[in-house]
């Protein structure tokens, strides 16, 4: 069963305090309203090669691993070489991942099996990448949102997939949709990532201005209300009716106010990250070898194999998500699976 | 000014409206006939036509503003 819009709202207000700066301990109390974010501090620390190259090492990744690391990088960037770098030293995380790439349903389930597995933080940051991009291709971005917030949480400043992680985090909450929150997260990237891939802090711009769009409708959709309630007050209408539809009007201003102060606030510090970057492409054809991990383009496919699928399969996958699964994990995939079905009609 | 402000003097001049509304309705019935009663409905129409103006303009010059954004790019 999906959760309800409030519980869902609730649940992301509450993520997106702890993803951006909240202390764990100010977490509201039950039944209290979560916080808005109020100023937004970048949890983001430059990345740390060496760091990363002694965690990777503890991975299991190997001297030729390593070598073929370092001359990837030039080539197809810290994003990509890193992630090819951990599915190469971790042979069942790229097990997972070649599922994704083959469009497979059963990627959900094996990269779980792999986060279930460890408790090395990044290893945890590729994989909850990988997941939120699944749940994103799935059309699921309530569960890209949760498993991008553990990522958030628990797993930044391991690996250069952040970037992406925070643009996905933005996307997601787009495409639940969330505008309002969405719209501050996509600039919050382009302020603290100007070394972002291009293809990525492009299409940050574009969905900031089609949110912006679609908030300035909200603004004429108000404006027609009140040229109905104008109407209704020249024939001498003043009844319950017209006083409750005055009354939306303050409701809406209110929340365009509180939404409009947000921005602004976070506009009044640094620059706003929505000019040019610093870090310019000298092509405009998108870098070679970013395709697997910055591919913008939704595959609706994995819902479409799920419902190609023999009944015994779909039953294996069902059967193994209740097996060895942290209970968390566990729900994450029930939910999934069974809205992948919903969309399949199986 | 910041939009927040532009919509704060909005959400003022909606309240006002609001509240003169519910005072006309709650006359007694014999004040809210005759060419006074018409005349203050007109006024309050009127009133909220000021601001449904204001929020279109509004509406207009933030989608102006995107766009000019967008070009600039």
């Amino acid at each position: 069963m999906s959760a309800s819009p409030f519980r869902t709202v609730l649940a992301v207000s509450v993520l997106l305090g702890l993803a951006f700066g909240q202390e764990e301990g100010q977490a509201p109390a039950a039944g209290q309203e979560p916080p808005r974010v109020q100023e937004v501090k970048n949890p983001f620390r430059p990345f740390d090669r060496a760091r990363f190259e002694t965690a990777a090492k503890k991975l299991g990744a190997t001297d030729a691993q390593m070598q073929a690391f370092a001359a990837q990088v030039a080539d197809v960037g810290l994003a990509r070489a890193a992630d090819d770098l951990l599915r190469a030293a971790v042979p069942a995380f790229d097990a997972a991942v070649k599922r994704h790439e083959a469009t497979d349903p059963v990627a959900a389930l094996e990269l779980a099996k792999v986060l279930a597995s460890t408790t090395d933080p990044l290893l945890q940051s590729h994989v909850r990448y990988h997941m939120a991009r699944v749940f994103l291709d799935s059309d699921d971005p309530e569960r890209s949102i949760q498993v991008l917030n553990e990522y958030l949480t628990q797993n930044i400043n391991h690996s250069p997939l952040d970037a992406e992680a925070a643009f996905f985090y933005a996307q997601s909450l787009a495409e639940m949709p969330l505008p309002d929150d969405a719209i501050p997260r996509f600039r919050a990237f382009l302020q603290w990532f100007p070394d972002a891939s291009e293809r990525f802090r492009s299409s940050a711009h574009q969905q900031i201005r089609e949110l912006e769009r679609q908030r300035e409708s909200r603004l004429h959709k108000l404006a027609d209300g009140m040229k109905k309630t104008t109407r209704d007050l020249k024939k001498q209408k003043t009844d319950k009716p017209v006083q409750l539809d005055q009354e939306k009007y303050i409701e809406e201003l209110q929340e365009l106010i509180e939404m409009y102060e947000e921005m602004e606030k976070q506009s009044g510090g640094p620059p706003s990250g929505n000019g040019p970057s610093s870090n310019p492409a000298t092509q405009s054809a998108l870098p070679e070898g970013e395709g697997k991990v910055g591919d913008l383009q939704k595959r609706p496919t994995l819902a479409d194999r799920w419902g190609d699928m023999k009944d015994r399969d779909r039953e294996k996958i069902e059967a193994a998500v209740q097996k060895g699964l942290p209970p968390q994990y566990q729900k994450m995939l029930e939910e999934y699976y069974r809205k992948l079905g919903k969309a399949s009609g199986k | 000014m910041p939009v927040s402000a532009e919509l704060k003097v909005l959400k003022y001049l909606q309240e006002r409206v609001n509240k003169a509304t519910k005072e006309f309705d709650g006359r007694p019935a014999e004040q809210k006939v005759g060419d006074g009663a018409v005349a203050t409905t007109e006024g309050l129409s009127k009133k909220q036509g000021r601001v449904r103006d204001l929020m279109r303009r509004l509406a207009v010059k933030l989608g102006k503003e995107n766009e000019s954004e967008g070009d600039g790019k």
